[in-house]
């Protein structure tokens, strides 16, 4: 796996895509973009709250087969509280998100040919989704049920765009009556679109959850901490 | 360099409005907390705590306190909130559990009976009268109620206040039921299924006195109304046989009046409990009978005092026990001032035998919003003491003679059911 050294404090970090150009430093928190030219520090990201999540960065995943791994993490606030959205790799190098809300996870495959929708190009011009707005995915409607703009809390690992304090996150959830969710994001003006569903966190066979404290690993997750 | 950051469970905060010292159990999760010990409403969901909404409240009650853990379907499970709802026609108590692996999961309280609620991530299909879920059919239970939320203690995911309304109908198969709650848009599906109470009690270690009591079976529901015989005058036969018999009860209580009565004042102290103080002794003429002690507090404000009282027989040594509590809180928050509370409580100790008997109460005193927040300093213990009236009484009532008012009553609608069920 390719490494690089933070400019700032010389830590060793993990840069392991050419699609997650940014890497957060752990231990002095400077934002590092890498790329073919080197590696140029970007400015300090916020040191991330502390949260009872049960993940963490290396936590692998399993869903349908695929195997998925978890390689970095930002935390975006809202009026209405905050969340995280984890970021995974999967085998062949796909990213995918895993958002983290009410003690559930939506697992989301990036769906580009989505951009092309009317509604979709209108976000990206900066129009705005109002609830019950509607959009069409694999045959099932989906209805925005509600749009938010979120602000940076912070982040960690490996991610495809700058985390620095004041970055702004416009998120539009759609809800269909099966489940499936799509969400459409827009960070610093570029939109994109991640289409997937909700489960709990043993759905996912999770291994290399993070151990908290006072909590005993469920006996379904048993020998997964490591 | 320092090392990543390494978790610490639980978190605490003060509460901006009374300082009270509360747990956060789902740190990241948890957006509104309404604090134990005042009310009041906080936004958690960054690390400067707001203040969203002041109260001055008395300590919510509920049957399992915030903070227990406790195991149920196969997994551990902390209570982190607890609220009150309710509708046109009831109210009941929904707690809020939480596992970091897990997730969320509610525990509903309703007359006694449990339910255990998981949210659904695949939705039912249907419509008003009968949905499908996983395959199976469930149908309506009765029509669209609002329900209002009431009392707010403990963590919570979402934006939650004391006033929120939502539009919830419910369909069953069985003893499932699965609940749709509607908030303008937004709809939510959970499937409840039944749980023993006692598996509730042992799992999270709630105190029996506790523990919320079915209501006593109406007698409309029951034997007065036989299948096919609803609409003839033998319901209102076996009515006015009920009525008359309670209605002796009544003037008989009234006329037989106290046969023996022991009263003293008990001090209670602040911040600890104080035992076996003597309050008296009584005689009890005949056997089965009921021992009323009742507990009068003086003129204390934001202050409760607990009492359990052990009638002892003096020539067995038996006990019987019971319990009291004696509370009263004031205050003021933005609907004006507020009072709550009884500085009166009536125990009823029931089957006590004939003999004489000692009565002996232990008794502690306690401060809301918190024990620590009235003088700590040694000096203070002397003037904290709240004086209770205790008054035991031991009635005579003449239960046979009763009994056998009862029989008569009941033998002409007796023997018309006893012919009914012969001849057909």
């Amino acid at each position: 796996m390719p490494s690089i050294t933070c400019p700032s404090c010389g830590a060793g970090l993990e840069a392991s895509s050419a699609a997650l150009p940014y890497s957060t430093c752990p231990y002095c928190q400077s934002l590092v973009l890498h790329s073919a030219l080197g590696v140029e520090d970007m400015g300090k990201v916020a040191v991330l709250p502390f949260d009872m999540s049960p993940v963490q960065l290396g936590t692998r995943f399993r869903v349908e087969g695929q195997a998925l791994t978890t390689l970095g993490r930002v935390r975006w606030g809202w009026s209405g509280g905050a969340w995280n959205e984890w970021l995974l790799e999967s085998g062949d190098g796909a990213p995918l998100w895993l958002g983290e809300a009410m003690g559930l996870f939506m697992l989301t495959r990036e769906r580009p040919e989505l951009l092309g929708d009317p509604l979709v190009e209108a976000f990206a011009r900066g129009e705005p989704i109002e609830p019950g707005h509607a959009i069409l995915v694999d045959g099932t409607v989906q209805r925005a049920t509600d749009v938010k703009t979120a602000q940076c809390l912070g982040s960690e690992g490996q991610l495809p765009f700058a985390t620095l304090p004041g970055t702004q996150l416009v998120n539009a959830d759609f809800r269909s009556r099966t489940g499936s969710a799509l969400s459409l994001q827009k960070v610093g003006g570029a939109v994109s679109a991640w289409y997937g569903q909700w489960y709990e966190l043993a759905d996912l066979a999770p291994q290399g959850v993070r151990a908290l404290d006072g909590w005993p690993l469920p006996a379904a997750f048993e020998g997964s901490r490591r | 360099m320092s090392a990543p950051h390494a978790p610490k469970a639980p978190r605490t905060l003060a509460c901006p409005n009374c300082g009270g010292t509360l747990a956060l159990e789902a740190a990241g999760l948890t957006v509104n907390l309404g604090c134990r010990y005042c009310g009041s409403l906080l936004d958690v969901s960054r690390p400067e705590v707001e203040l969203i909404r002041k109260y001055n409240r008395a300590r919510a009650r509920f049957a399992i306190d915030l903070g227990q853990r406790g195991r149920l379907f196969g997994e551990d499970w902390a209570v982190i909130g607890a609220i009150k709802r309710k509708d046109q026609s009831d109210n009941w108590s929904e707690y809020l559990l939480y596992n970091p692996y897990v997730g969320y999961r509610w525990l509903v309280e309703y007359q006694g009976e449990w339910q255990f609620g998981t949210l659904l991530l695949d939705l039912p299909e249907g419509d008003d009268r009968a949905v499908t879920w996983r395959g199976e059919r469930y149908t309506r239970q009765w029509s669209e109620q609002e329900a209002v939320t009431g009392t707010v203690t403990g963590e919570f995911y979402w934006r939650i206040a004391n006033g929120d309304r939502a539009r919830c109908l419910s369909f069953a198969r069985g003893e499932t039921v699965l609940s749709r709650e509607s908030v303008e848009d937004e709809v939510t599906w959970t499937q409840l299924v039944p749980v023993e109470a006692d598996e509730v009690r042992s799992a999270f270690a709630i105190d029996g006195r506790r523990m919320p009591r079915k209501p006593r079976p109406t007698p409309s529901s029951g034997f007065l109304r036989p299948a096919g015989m609803e609409a003839d005058d033998l319901g209102p036969m076996l009515l006015v046989g009920l009525a008359a018999a309670i209605l002796t009860l009544l003037v008989m209580v009234f006329i037989a009046g106290p046969v023996d009565r022991a009263s003293s004042v008990i001090a209670a102290p602040y911040g600890m409990t104080r035992e076996g103080i003597k309050v008296g002794s009584i005689t009890v003429g005949r056997d089965h009978q009921f021992v009323r002690i009742t507990a009068r507090g003086r003129e204390f404000d934001n202050r409760w005092v607990d009492l359990d009282y052990s009638l002892v027989d003096r020539a067995s040594g038996q006990a019987v026990t019971g319990y009291g509590l004696v509370e009263h809180y004031s205050g003021r928050d933005s609907d004006g001032n507020w009072s709550e509370g009884n500085r009166r409580a009536d125990t009823l100790l029931g089957g006590v035998a004939r003999g004489t008997y000692d009565l002996y109460v232990d008794a502690g005193a306690h401060a809301w919003p918190v024990d620590l927040a009235v003088g700590p300093a040694p000096g203070w213990s002397l003037a904290e003491q709240i004086p209770v009236t205790i008054t035991a009484e031991a009635g005579g009532l003449p239960w046979g003679n009763w009994i056998t008012l009862l029989i008569f009553l009941f033998i002409p609608p007796g023997i018309i059911v006893w012919h009914r069920f012969r001849n057909s």
